[in-house]
């Protein structure tokens, strides 16, 4: 107790702060860096899951350099980022951007954009799985037979899979980014708008000019956040297309689950962790570059 | 060039009404400013004057027109904001040129008539900078340069001053005085600070609940006071109100003195007697004011003196050198051209 008395006021500041970190701290430690450390060294590894580990070296990752699959896998994975990220942003910003101007039912619209986001995954991908099927289930194809248009394979198409499962993952998402959005306009100052005004400058104007690059913490929060949600993307996928995990001939597998079946179809971990390195490799560089160039010049 | 008419302007806010039958002449190259407490409706004026807000009865005429129906853009108006509402990713150039976008201009003489404007505002050194590398002064100063620009027929100041401390603020002033006296345009300039209204305005017009209390140019409303309120407000310290009842011989305050000279007043009817602390003098033949001194407030040049009348707290103010102890007795009068006499249920001044 003499000890702790003797401190200065900032000294016992940061005995309190650690006092209080410690907990996560070790929290983090045992459930995250330790595992995350693990599948590292598993990754140069061979192991079942039973068995005993053996190393194996470069092994896993050469395995994974020559496998087709992989590639296909790695084409999705980027496919699912570089159409979701930029669709569902342009959506949510249109829809916050009305919604912000709009005063009847405010509340009410809100809650109905943020209601997918609160959903489960699972029950919302079994329902998008129910639209798409053929006549006489699906809604879609119903739609379309009563209008006399061809029908459309949506989850049986090597093309048309991938967006299938893509639209259910967009739309649950936008509502979290409207909340964002929302509250970055919301802290736009309203004289800017009125200054705009007076000086007679057109909309776009004042949308492009104004409202957009204010916006720019916002964006790049969002695309961010929405990155590495689409480059993690599993559970619309795994639930979309069960029975065929990954669609027709792996036309709408992620990467993430192809480390799940190469784990737990295949009960081959070391493969799995090679993967789970590369997908942490990607999501950094993905994020670093994204920060890089969205940053303020 | 403009002048600038309301007629029986009113704002309602759903239920509650925010602006009651504004009636007000501004003539082209005048300096106007309102002013009044928070809630007076001094800023939705200006605004339904800019087209920001749109009145609920009555017109607001700009050089002849009836604008009401025009967009902001159309009337021949700029603003500066509270805020300055200078965009913080745009250099101080782009700032200013923003007002231009729609200007029928060539590129040359848009480039042209911001560096005049950045001359005139001494900021040319300021134009690559953006916002965030400026003081307020400086800000303050790309926002009127936004709104020279268009060589607006009148300039709408909101509260430009308020964020500004208080140096700065009296600088600004002066200079916005300055650039009227070389722009000519006609001002009208919102604020809640008397000071601003008093050393910047030709005329000023006071405001309350929606109301206007007084038109008239500083030394009017000063000097003749139409009601308590405009008394009170104008001037710091604000002016002594001293409850009495007309007699006969004068007025019977209520401290027990008589106050003799001043406009005959009836028989009985309640009033205040309202006179400044600096029109207050010591040892007067006829004093009016007598009681102790509880507080003195040096200023340097003068001393303010709180005296105790028994009948309330008077404020005076005394010689800075030498004011009356705290404890002593002091006996004030004022020449009776100072003071002013009010209807003490209205309000309204009797003389």
């Amino acid at each position: 107790m003499q000890v702790y008395r003797n401190l200065s006021i900032k000294q016992k500041q940061i005995v309190w702060a650690w006092a209080f970190l410690a907990l996560p701290v070790i929290f983090y430690v045992v459930i995250r860096f330790y595992p995350t450390g693990n599948a590292v060294l598993i990754s140069f590894q061979d192991w079942n899951l039973l068995g005993k580990r053996t190393w194996a070296g470069m092994e896993n990752y050469l395995k994974l350099w020559s496998d087709p699959v992989f590639w296909k896998v790695f084409r999705n994975t980027f496919a699912y980022l570089i159409i979701g990220t930029p669709v569902s942003l342009v959506i949510s910003f249109v829809i916050a951007y009305h919604l912000d101007k709009l005063r009847f039912m405010h509340g009410f619209l809100r809650m109905l954009y943020f209601l997918p986001f609160m959903t489960s995954a699972v029950a919302m991908a079994w329902v998008w799985r129910w639209f798409y099927q053929p006549v006489p289930i699906g809604l879609f194809n119903n739609f379309l037979a009563a209008v006399g248009i061809p029908q459309i394979e949506f989850l049986r198409s090597t093309t048309n899979a991938l967006p299938a499962i893509l639209a259910p993952a967009v739309w649950a998402g936008l509502g979290f980014q409207v909340i964002i959005f929302m509250a970055g306009l919301r802290a736009i100052p309203k004289s800017y708008y009125e200054a705009a005004r007076i000086d007679g400058v057109p909309w776009w104007s004042v949308l492009f000019e104004i409202t957009i690059p204010l916006l720019k913490p916002t964006i790049v929060f969002i695309v961010v956040f929405s990155s590495i949600g689409f480059l993690r993307i599993f559970d619309h996928v795994f639930n979309m297309t069960t029975g065929d995990p990954g669609g027709p001939l792996n036309s709408t597998k992620p990467l993430v689950l192809m480390i799940y079946n190469s784990a737990f179809t295949d009960f081959d971990m070391g493969y799995a962790a090679a993967q789970t390195v590369v997908l942490f490799l990607i999501l950094l560089i993905v994020s670093l570059l994204q920060l890089r160039i969205l940053r303020d010049r | 060039m403009a002048n600038v008419t309301l007629r029986s302007l009113g704002k309602s806010f759903g239920k509650t009404e925010v602006l009651k039958d504004i009636d007000l002449q501004i003539e082209d190259g005048e300096f106007v400013v309102l002013v009044g407490p928070s809630g007076c409706g001094k800023s939705t004026t200006l605004r339904i004057i800019a087209g920001l807000e749109e009145a609920s009865t009555g017109t607001v005429e700009i050089a002849g027109r009836v604008v009401n129906n025009l967009e902001p853009k159309d009337r021949d108006i700029a603003m500066v904001f509270q805020n300055y509402a200078i965009y913080p990713h745009m250099t101080v150039r782009k700032n200013i040129g923003f007002g231009l976008r729609t200007a029928k201009k060539t590129r040359a003489e848009k480039t042209e008539r911001i560096e005049e404007v950045a001359r005139i505002l001494d900021m040319t050194d300021l134009l690559a900078r953006k916002p965030s590398q400026l003081s307020g002064g400086q800000r303050q100063r790309v926002a009127i340069g936004r709104a020279m620009v268009r060589d607006p027929a009148v300039f709408l100041f909101d509260e430009p001053l308020s964020n500004l401390d208080a140096q700065l603020r009296t600088q600004m002033r002066l200079e916005i005085k300055k650039l009227h006296q070389r722009v000519e345009s006609t001002i009208i300039f919102v604020t809640h600070d008397q000071v601003e209204a008093m050393t910047m305005a030709d005329r000023i017009v006071i405001m309350k609940d929606g109301v206007i209390q007084q038109v008239g140019t500083p030394s009017e409303v000063y000097h003749k006071p139409a009601n308590t309120f405009v008394a009170r407000f104008i001037g710091a310290p604000s002016m002594n109100m001293l409850p009495g009842t007309g007699t006969d011989a004068g007025i019977h305050l209520k401290t027990g003195l008589n106050f003799t000279g001043g406009p005959a007043v009836a028989s009985r009817r309640e009033v205040l007697l309202g006179v400044r602390p600096e029109d207050l003098v010591p040892d007067g033949a006829a004093a009016f004011v007598e009681g102790k001194v509880t507080v003195q407030e040096p200023l340097g040049h003068e001393t303010l003196i709180y005296v105790d009348t028994g009948a309330g707290e008077v404020i005076a103010k005394a010689d800075g050198r030498r004011p009356p102890e705290v404890g002593s007795q002091v006996r004030l009068s004022a020449l009776p051209e100072n003071v002013h006499v009010f209807d003490a249920v209205t309000g309204q001044a009797l003389t």
